[in-house]
């Protein structure tokens, strides 16, 4: 991927909350490259700033947030010139970003409809708005993504209510909505995480297809690794405000280097052993009111060394597209191993690679 | 595992049905389940949502009324009337683990209040300084501190809220805990936490759960045997491995296929199989619950297992 090929271009961003006084800093100097027509996924627990991070991309944060530091830029078209997200103020310049150019599929598709509206109306709603298309070009416009999106009967669920869908279907109809906008960015905020596993896996399915026919660059963001394997190029995996560590999906899954994605990774179910104990990460995530020390994680860490005490690591590069940010990479610091699950994984990796 | 003979059975399910509104707004949410739990182990109960495994989990609790067939716990009938003394000791004895800590917890009470009410039900015999001791044992044996008791259910993470409802159940000392998705509304690293605990009360009390999930990865992990259901009907049951190695009906392949696993090669290549009811042609002879493999259990006709045993062979 080249230097140029860059769709938004994050440089040490800052956002801050205001709570009654407290001042609540959720989003700690992250970095970010995102590269047209790719799938990011964002890995993190509740509260570790994934929301956040992506809703700044669109100037969606609460009133009481700001970004408070670091540059945010987007760039429509391959080497044309950027426009400084981070600078804009008030609705007037964000609605010529939000939904046009980037668009967002939420996590509830129960919440995020309007039960009062048909479901017909709401997509025409993104299609009048923003392709510019009236009456019977827009209706059939809409009508054409709700075939997109593998609903049957486009004409008759048309004139239908939201609640006359199911889960999966409503999320189909989210999608809908947020492709109607014709966005080059679709952020999708754990677009999965209320339905069931079997319409999960086809709701991915969907989102890939559409990735190809729309040329659409997709952020997901989830706080479950094994859901983003099957769709991610690139991980990020934040953990309090910033992203560790970051890395094509190959190499986040089989060689993690930052010992809170190693936690992650084993402490999913999927790679328990019946009648062991699952991996289990001690303690909570910080709080974000104080000041942050060194390496968030290390209160959560027993390998943790003394430097992580003291001195927030910077990035160490493994590979070209594979970086983290723990002292572990250090070429002064011990070697400590990855938890078995990890291991496991790795060696899986190196069967893939034989049977090839 | 021990074979089922010298295994003691703790609840049994016989044909049940449960159906919701009446005459022509019937619904029949659980059809003819046949299932039984033995003592100490986990059953699984895994389907979508709407397939009525919190029904059952309910109608075992009697929270629901059931239409048809019945519930036995340790061989007595505890479906439709029952004796008051009955009803006390099931009241005891059973518990239930809900799926979402933000809404299962009675925002004005304190924690020692949600942990102890319980007791003033099932042992009114307690001093409130015996009470007292008993929750601040209950909240130190899910983890939590005894301090905790004096705070309200809004000062707590999704997890801590989640040992609270734990040990609400816990206090009582039940036998038997229905658990409707208790890991469902947690955050990865968290659900470890809870999963683990889960566990360990099992192996020190031998307490026996009906863990109820839609997530097959899970259910491999923490259960004995597992029970797929769909649309009100069990369709398979059997040991967890044999379940997730051998799985039979095609609801159980497409089930198994959606997994997402933490291995992104094998995830690029993976065929999703999708369950479509109408290939099962049942005008002519009605599914019957068949032993297709030991200890493993399909409902199906006799064509469908001779042709879904010869394609797991062959797979």
């Amino acid at each position: 991927m080249e230097q140029n090929d860059r769709i938004l271009s994050v440089q040490d961003l800052h956002v801050k909350f205001d709570l009654r006084g407290r001042v609540l800093h959720a989003i700690r100097g992250v970095d970010l490259e995102l590269y047209r027509g790719e799938v990011l996924a964002i890995v993190g627990e509740s509260g570790s700033g994934k929301s956040v991070f992506t809703k700044s991309f669109m100037g969606l944060l609460d009133a009481n947030g700001s970004i408070t530091g670091g540059t945010m830029d987007y760039y429509p078209t391959p080497g044309g010139e950027p426009v400084r997200l981070s600078c804009l103020k008030g609705e007037k310049d964000w609605l010529r970003i939000r939904g046009r150019e980037i668009a967002m599929v939420m996590q509830d598709p129960m919440t995020s409809l309007n039960p009062l509206k048909t479901i017909g109306e709401q997509i025409m709603e993104a299609v009048c708005l923003h392709q510019g298309l009236k009456g019977a070009a827009a209706r059939e416009k809409a009508l054409e993504y709700l075939r997109d999106v593998g609903i049957r009967d486009p004409e008759q669920r048309f004139r239908q209510y939201p609640h006359e869908f199911s889960g999966g279907m409503r999320q189909r109809v989210v999608i809908a909505i947020a492709l109607a906008c014709s966005p080059r960015i679709l952020i999708c905020d754990e677009p999965t995480t209320a339905l069931d596993v079997t319409i999960q896996a086809q709701i991915l399915q969907l989102l890939k297809q559409m990735r190809q026919k729309y040329h659409l660059t997709i952020v997901m963001i989830t706080h479950d690794l094994g859901v983003v394997a099957n769709i991610a190029d690139r991980v990020a995996v934040m953990y309090a405000g910033d992203i560790v560590e970051i890395g094509t999906a190959d190499e986040i899954y089989y060689d993690p280097r930052h010992p809170y994605t190693w936690a992650l990774l084993s402490s999913m179910p999927q790679m328990g052993v019946k009648g062991q104990d699952l991996f289990n990460i001690l303690g909570t995530p910080p709080n974000l009111f104080a000041e942050i020390r060194g390496d968030a994680f290390a209160p959560r860490n027993p390998q943790a060394l003394k430097i992580d005490f003291v001195k927030r690591p910077p990035y160490f590069s493994v590979t070209p597209t594979h970086k983290a940010k723990t002292w572990l990479l250090d070429p002064r610091a011990p070697q400590v191993e990855p938890p078995a699950a990890v291991k496991l994984l790795r060696k899986e990796a190196s069967v893939h690679d034989r049977t090839r | 595992m021990t074979g089922p003979a010298e295994k003691e059975v703790l609840l049994e399910v016989k044909d049940l049905n449960i159906t919701y509104g009446t005459g022509r707004r019937a619904y029949d949410a659980v059809q003819q389940a046949n299932f039984v739990i033995y003592k100490g182990e986990t059953f699984g109960l895994v389907g979508e949502s709407g397939s009525g495994k919190t029904t059952i989990g309910r109608a075992i609790l009697r929270i629901l009324p059931t239409s048809g067939g019945e519930i036995l716990y340790k061989g007595q009938k505890i479906n439709g009337r029952i004796s008051r003394a009955l009803d006390k000791q099931l009241t005891k004895e059973i518990q239930m683990i809900f799926q979402d800590p933000q809404s299962s917890l009675n925002e004005r009470a304190k924690v020692s209040y949600i942990v102890g009410e319980g007791l003033q039900n099932v042992r009114p015999d307690l001093t409130p300084a015996q009470r007292e001791e008993k929750v601040r044992q209950a909240l130190l044996d899910v983890g939590l501190l005894p301090e905790f008791a004096s705070r309200f259910p809004h000062e707590f993470s999704g997890g801590q809220r989640q040992r609270i409802g734990i040990a609400r159940a816990l206090i009582v000392e039940p036998e038997f805990i229905v658990a409707d998705e208790p890991i469902s509304a947690l955050d990865m690293s968290i659900r470890a936490q809870v999963l683990n605990l889960l566990r360990h009360l099992q192996k020190e009390r031998g307490i026996t759960y009906l863990f109820i999930a839609h997530d097959l990865s899970v259910m491999r992990y923490i259960s004995d045997r597992i029970a797929v259901i769909h649309r009100g009907r069990i369709l398979e049951l059997a040991d967890a491995e044999e379940l997730v190695t051998h799985p039979l009906h095609p609801y159980t392949r497409s089930l198994l296929s959606a997994i997402p696993m933490p291995d992104p090669r094998r995830e690029r290549e993976k065929t999703l199989l999708v369950y479509d009811p109408a290939i099962h042609d049942y005008s002519a002879e009605a599914p019957q619950w068949r032993q297709l493999r030991p200890r493993h259990w399909v409902l199906c006709s006799e064509s469908e297992a001779a042709q879904w045993i010869s394609q797991e062979e062959r797979s």
